[in-house]
């Protein structure tokens, strides 16, 4: 019962701060446009023509088969929700360690009787259910619409939408380690955002590595990039995946698992040792 | 930690002993660790207390510099006691709850609540709490704060639907229950907070500036809740600096100063009878204080009584033998009691003092206290 308080309590902030309502919205506009303003005419499993907002376009010849647009398109959306939804889902939950330490508000969680981790753990199970469930209703009704118009099912997609939630799970964790350590939303925010953005360019390692002038640097480069998560080569093989053209390999995902892990579990240390 | 041993956790003179030519009790002198001192509840088995407190100190770390907020502290509570922890701002008394609560790691000593490590969640089973500056989440309702921090408690459903109707009608919140927190005044906001700590019927309750913000009305009602709460058997800690609030509801007080006991004792004890006396005088009588001056006599006179302070019971009785030769009828004579305001003022001058000569040194502020 307690972590289900913890969950109820992480729902009712994000309900209360409008983080909920306003994805919610979003997502309902997007699929609404999607259901209504994005009209196919398939001809022998081929696009043949279509509208958009009530402008027809044509596709000249034979246009290319249904499957392929399908993939095509949810390979496209996967790509922005890989970089706009994780960032949205850092945004919407950055302030929950921070508002959770405010001074004041702390001793009312941490004197009851209920140990830190099971807190800590409590309100982070409540925010992955929270995304989650934004995920779901974003990359299930996005998959549903397009399967229902198109009539190709592409299971892939929901596939990719688990990935993106992997990543997210992984910022997660290293977010409630700012968050602990710094009790600040906007460094909760910042930092997380800063790591992504850093993660980027080291799938291209050895390059950079190989461009370094001294020994020190280019194994801080090697090691940066077996620490953080691999955010480009999880993206370039999630997108890859729903197109059918690749399997996302096992070292990227295990190793950013690993390293949101790691950030949670110096959290929960972190937060049992700290004076409040 | 190990457990405590089944002995007294303090010894040494009892504070109706006296000392250094004080009307009051004894105070530890400043600069001494007090780990020695005054302690009221010698023979305490500190297993069976509700609380225990032995030698603990505390150190903050503010960059290079530490700050030491508790130095050695030993207390006992009895369980069913009311316990006042008295001291200015930035003794230390918030820094102790929170150790106490398990909020806040001892740099060296041993804490006992109910024989248990605070710090163990299992520990804090049915221990209420109200924080000085409690800030309860605004996007709740009382009613959503009481469910959550009941569930949080292990309080069962069924047992919430009861109680919280009941709680905020105690507190004198019955028809704001609905609304958001963040829309409550700060003495309403104190008055969920006492229905939050009492929410898993607490045997022991810690209660930090309970009256905070809170008018007279409230004020008495919190007293009544507590009084009512004794009843039931419950352990209370008071942490405060309003000394008449203390003083009325409290058997049992310990004065903190720069992180040390430096007084501890029942309200009865701290507050010895003085040789200060009040004269009540029959109706429509009346007696010059001038005239009981002029005799050498301290006197005060107001609505139909005197106050006088005199050298001893001799003189007392000249002084009624004064009146009666004048006629006068007297309908009661009474000792005054020191106010535990006066004690604890003439505690910590004295300390400042006592501290001035020992140790120039500069002080050390709590940094938990005093927000």
């Amino acid at each position: 019962m307690k972590t289900w308080a913890l969950i109820v309590d992480t729902w009712r902030e994000a309900l209360a701060r409008y983080t909920l309502l306003g994805f919610l919205a979003v997502s309902s506009l997007f699929l609404l446009v999607l259901t209504f303003a994005l009209n196919l005419d398939i001809v022998d499993g081929a696009l043949a023509a279509g509208t958009l907002f009530g402008k027809a376009f044509e596709v000249p010849g034979k246009g290319p088969a249904i499957a392929t647009v399908v993939a095509t398109g949810q390979s496209v959306f996967a790509g922005i929700l890989y970089v706009l939804g994780v960032f949205l889902a850092v945004f919407a939950t950055g302030s929950q360690v921070p508002n959770l330490q405010h001074r004041g508000t702390v001793d009312l969680y941490v004197t009851r009787p209920i140990g830190r981790t099971h807190l800590l753990l409590g309100r982070f199970l409540g925010a992955v259910t929270l995304v989650s469930a934004n995920l779901l209703i974003l990359c299930g009704g996005v998959f549903v619409i397009i399967s229902a118009k198109t009539h190709v099912w592409n299971p892939r997609f929901l596939v990719a939408s688990a990935l993106i939630l992997l990543v997210f799970l992984s910022y997660l964790g290293f977010m409630y380690l700012v968050g602990v350590l710094t009790s600040s939303t906007p460094l909760s925010i910042m930092l997380p955002y800063a790591l992504y953005l850093l993660s980027v360019p080291l799938v291209a390692h050895d390059r950079i590595a190989a461009a370094m002038d001294t020994r020190i640097g280019a194994g801080a480069v090697q090691t940066l990039y077996w620490i953080l998560p691999k955010t480009a080569e999880i993206g370039r093989d999630l997108t890859g995946y729903v197109l059918g053209k690749a399997t996302p390999a096992f070292l990227p995902l295990a190793t950013t698992a690993a390293f949101g892990a790691v950030c949670l579990g110096a959290a929960v240390v972190a937060f049992n040792r700290k004076n409040f | 930690m190990p457990a405590l041993p089944a002995t007294p956790i303090a010894s040494g003179d009892s504070p109706a002993q006296g000392g250094r030519g004080s009307r009051y009790p004894r105070a530890a002198p400043a600069g001494e660790n007090n780990a020695g001192a005054a302690n009221v509840y010698a023979g305490v088995d500190t297993d069976a207390a509700a609380i225990a407190v032995r030698g603990v100190s505390k150190e903050f770390r503010h960059g290079r510099r530490r700050l030491r907020a508790l130095d050695g502290v030993n207390l006992a509570v009895g369980r069913g006691e009311v316990f006042g922890l008295l001291g200015a701002n930035g003794a230390g008394k918030t820094t102790l709850v929170k150790v106490l609560l398990g909020l806040a790691r001892p740099t060296s000593g041993e804490v006992r609540v109910r024989g248990r490590d605070p710090r163990r969640a299992a520990a804090r089973r049915r221990i209420g709490y109200l924080p000085e500056g409690h800030r309860f989440p605004g996007y709740l309702t009382g009613k959503a704060s009481l469910r959550l921090f009941g569930r949080l408690a292990g309080v069962a459903e069924g047992t919430l639907d009861q109680r919280i109707p009941e709680l905020l009608e105690l507190v004198g919140l019955a028809g704001r229950g609905g609304d958001r927190v963040g829309r409550y005044s700060k003495g309403m906001t104190q008055r969920l907070g006492l229905a939050c700590a009492l929410v898993d019927e607490p045997d022991i309750l810690f209660l930090d500036e309970p009256t905070d913000g809170v008018d007279p009305v409230g004020r008495r009602q919190i007293r009544d809740i507590l009084l009512a709460t004794r009843r039931h058997g419950t352990t209370i800690f008071i942490n405060s600096h309003l000394l008449s609030e203390v003083e009325r509801t409290c058997d049992h007080v310990a004065i903190l100063h720069q992180g040390r006991v430096v007084r501890e004792g029942t309200v009865e004890d701290l507050t010895l009878p003085t040789m200060r006396y009040r004269v009540r005088l029959g109706e429509g009588q009346a007696a010059t204080a001038e005239r009981l001056t002029g005799e050498g006599l301290n006197v005060v006179a107001s609505n139909g009584s005197l106050e006088v302070e005199v050298a001893d019971l001799a003189a007392l009785n000249r002084l009624v033998d004064r009146l009666r030769a004048d006629h006068l009828l007297i309908a009661e004579v009474s000792p005054l009691r020191a106010a535990l305001e006066d004690v604890f003022i003439e505690v910590v001058e004295g300390e400042e003092r006592a501290a001035a000569v020992s140790d120039p040194g500069p002080r050390t502020p709590d940094p938990g206290g005093g927000r």
